[in-house]
C-alpha cells in the first residue's frame, strides 16, 4: 500500500528532525536561516494538501483516515503554522536557540494534523500529546522572560490534567466497547442500544467533553487561555490561539458527534448552556482589559463559545458553519497576534526596556506609525465582530442560520433564545474592537514612522487576504465545509 | 478479584490526584498529582483489556506510558527554568499574569 496521502506528516517531521541536526552543526549567525527552510517544508505540505482535498485513504489498520474533514482541519494547521514560522522569521531574529524553537512548530503541527486524521482512540491521543508538549515548550521558550515561564507552566498544568481526564474517559469508552477504533464504536452502539445508556458512557462522555473542552477553552475550562496567551511570546500565542485551538474542536468533531451520536443524552442542552456562558463570559471580560494580548484571548473565548454551538444542533449544515467559523477565526486570530507582535516589537524599537508592550497605550497613533499593521488590525477586528464581507461574516452567517432552521423545524423557542443571544454577543463585542480602532486611528501618535519588516507583512497580509478573499468568494471554502461535515453522516 | 474492584481503586486514586492538584502549592507535588491521574487511567485501561479479552488497552497503556515519561521530563525542565529565574516553585508565589 502506498503511504503517499501522508506525504504532508512525512515531510514534515523530516524537515524537523532536519532542522534540530543542523542546528548542531551550523554556527550561531547562519541559524537565521532555518526559518525559511521550515517555512519552504510547510509550503511544500501545504500545496500536497491543497492538492488532494478531496481524496480519501485509511492507514494503519483504519488508525488514521483521510476524509475531507481532515484535510479542510489540515490546511488550518498548515497556514497558521506557515505564517507563525513567517513572523517568528523576524521575531526570533539571532536568537541562538531558534532551531529548536522551529522544531518544535513543525513538530506540533504534525502532532495536529495526527489528530485531525485520527480514527483510532490511541492516534488520537498520541498527536493530541505531540501537539500539546511541542506547544508547552514553545509557551516557555523566553526562558529568561518570567511571565513565559509562568505561562508555560500554567499551560502545563491545565493541558496535562486535560490530557488525563481525556485518557481516563477513553478508558472507559475502551471498557464498554473493547475497542478503540471509532467506527468499530459506532457500530458497537447501534447493535446494542441497551449499551448506550450504561452509566459508564455518560461518566465517559462528561471526562471527554472536559478534557477536550480544556482543549477549546469553552467556559468552565478556560482559566489558562488568558494567562498563556498573555504571557507566551506573541508569536506562540498565535499558534495557540489560532492553530492548537482548532485541535481540540476537529476532536471533539471526531469523537462527540461520531462515538456518542448513539447516546444522545441530552448533549444537545448540555452544550447550548456551555456555548452561550463561555461567549458571554469572553465578551463581557474582554470589555475591561488593559492587554491587547488578554484581551484578543477572552474574545477567543468567546469565539470558541460560537464554534461550539455547531455540537447543539449537529446538522451537516451547522457542523460545516462551525469549520468555516473555525477557518475563519485561525485565519484572523493568527494575524491578530502576529500584528500584535510587530507593535511589541515597534515599542522595543523605541525603548529597549519597555515592559507591557501589549498595552492599549502603545496602538494610540497606529494608524500614522505603522499603517500595514493598523489596517490589518483593523480588518481583523472588524471581521472578528463578523461584519460582511469577512471569513467572520460568512462563519457566522451559515452558523446561526442552520440552528434558526433547525429551531423552526423543531418549534424550538429555547434554541431561537440561544441564536439571538449570540447575535447581541456579535454587537456587544464590537465595543471593544471598536476601542482599539479608536486609538488607533483617532489618537495622536506616540512616536515616529517605523518600517515595518519584511516577514511580519508578509505573514499578516497573508491573513489579510485569506479573511477577506473568503468573505468576498465564499462559494468553494462553504462547499469544502459542506463535504467536510458529510463525513460525520449526520 | 473483580473488574469492579480495579474500577473502584482506579476511580480512588484519580480523586487523590485530582484533590492533590487542586490543594497542593508546590510544582513537584502538583507533577506527581499528574502521574497519579494518568496512572490511573492506564490501570483502567489493563483491568478492561484483560477482562474484554483483547490486548488492545495493554497496548494502550504502553503508549500512555511512554507519553507521560515524556511530560513528566518536560514538567521538570518547566520547572527547572522558572526556579532560576524566580527562585521559587511554588505556586502562591506565581502570580505576575492575573486579571
Amino acid at each position: 500500500m502506498s503511504y503517499g496521502l501522508l506525504a504532508p506528516e512525512i515531510i514534515l517531521t523530516i524537515v524537523g528532525l532536519v532542522i534540530i541536526l543542523l542546528g548542531l552543526l551550523i554556527t550561531d549567525k547562519s541559524k537565521n536561516m532555518i526559518g525559511y527552510f521550515g517555512a519552504a517544508g510547510l509550503v511544500v505540505a501545504l500545496g500536497y494538501v491543497l492538492k488532494t482535498m478531496t481524496a480519501e485513504g485509511s492507514f494503519f489498520y483504519n488508525a488514521l483516515v483521510i476524509d475531507p474533514l481532515s484535510q479542510i482541519f489540515k490546511l488550518i494547521f498548515l497556514i497558521v503554522s506557515l505564517m507563525v514560522v513567517i513572523a517568528s522569521i523576524s521575531y526570533f531574529k539571532d536568537n541562538r536557540n531558534q532551531d529548536e524553537y522551529y522544531a518544535l512548530i513543525l513538530l506540533s503541527t504534525v502532532g495536529m494534523m495526527v489528530v485531525a486524521s485520527a480514527n483510532d482512540l490511541v492516534a488520537l491521543f498520541v498527536g493530541f500529546e505531540l501537539a500539546s508538549m511541542s506547544t508547552y515548550v514553545l509557551a516557555g521558550f523566553e526562558k529568561k522572560n518570567p511571565a513565559s515561564l509562568e505561562a508555560a507552566l500554567k499551560y502545563f498544568i491545565i493541558g496535562s490534567l486535560s490530557s488525563a481526564l481525556m485518557l481516563f474517559g477513553m478508558s472507559l469508552v475502551y471498557g464498554v466497547t473493547g475497542s478503540t477504533n471509532i467506527p468499530v464504536i459506532i457500530e458497537f452502539f447501534k447493535t446494542n442500544p441497551m449499551m448506550a445508556t450504561n452509566s459508564l458512557d455518560i461518566i465517559a462522555m462528561i471526562f471527554l467533553v472536559a478534557g477536550f473542552g480544556f482543549k477549546m477553552a469553552l467556559v468552565p475550562f478556560h482559566m489558562w487561555a488568558p494567562d498563556t496567551y498573555e504571557g507566551s511570546p506573541s508569536v506562540v500565542s498565535s499558534l495557540l490561539a489560532a492553530g492548537s485551538k482548532k485541535m481540540g474542536f476537529v476532536a471533539a468533531f471526531r469523537v462527540l458527534v461520531l462515538a456518542l451520536v448513539a447516546i444522545r443524552i441530552d448533549i444537545q442542552m448540555t452544550f447550548a448552556i456551555l456555548a452561550v456562558i463561555t461567549m458571554t463570559y469572553g465578551n463581557i471580560v474582554a470589555i475591561s482589559q488593559r492587554s491587547i494580548k488578554r484581551m484578543l484571548a477572552y474574545s477567543s473565548i468567546a469565539q470558541a463559545g460560537y464554534i461550539s454551538l455547531a455540537f447543539v444542533v449537529m446538522t451537516q449544515m451547522s457542523v460545516a458553519g462551525g469549520v468555516l467559523l473555525a477557518l475563519g477565526h485561525a485565519l484572523m486570530k493568527g494575524g491578530a497576534f502576529i500584528a500584535v507582535a510587530l507593535v511589541g516589537y515597534m515599542v522595543l524599537s523605541d525603548n529597549r526596556n519597555a515592559k507591557n508592550l501589549d498595552d492599549i497605550g502603545n496602538f494610540a497613533g497606529l494608524g500614522k506609525r505603522a499603517p500595514i499593521t493598523a489596517f490589518s488590525l483593523l480588518v481583523f477586528f472588524l471581521a472578528l465582530a463578523g461584519i460582511p464581507p469577512s471569513a467572520g461574516f460568512i462563519g457566522k452567517f451559515v452558523l446561526f442560520y442552520s440552528i434558526t432552521i433547525e429551531a423552526v423545524a423543531q418549534a424550538s423557542n429555547w434554541l431561537l433564545l440561544v441564536v439571538i443571544i449570540a447575535i447581541l454577543n456579535s454587537a456587544l463585542s464590537i465595543y471593544y474592537y471598536a476601542r482599539v480602532i479608536r486609538y488607533m486611528y483617532v489618537l495622536p501618535p506616540n512616536g515616529e514612522k517605523i518600517k515595518e519588516p519584511t516577514p511580519y507583512v508578509v505573514a499578516i497580509l497573508l491573513a489579510v487576504i485569506g479573511t477577506i478573499g473568503i468573505g468576498i468568494y465564499p462559494e468553494p471554502f462553504i462547499q469544502m465545509a459542506m463535504n467536510a461535515a458529510s463525513v460525520l453522516g449526520v | 478479584m473483580s473488574l469492579y474492584t480495579y474500577l473502584l481503586i482506579s476511580a480512588i486514586i484519580f480523586a487523590i490526584g485530582a484533590y492533590g492538584i487542586i490543594t497542593q502549592r508546590s510544582g513537584i507535588k502538583i507533577l506527581m498529582c499528574i502521574e497519579l491521574l494518568l496512572n490511573s487511567a492506564n490501570l483502567n485501561l489493563v483491568a478492561f483489556s484483560s477482562f474484554n479479552g483483547n490486548a488492545t488497552g495493554q497496548v494502550f497503556a504502553i503508549f500512555s506510558i511512554a507519553i507521560a515519561a515524556a511530560e513528566a521530563a518536560i514538567g521538570f525542565a518547566i520547572l527547572v527554568a522558572l526556579f532560576r529565574v524566580r527562585d521559587t516553585i511554588n505556586l502562591d508565589n506565581i502570580n505576575i499574569l492575573r486579571w
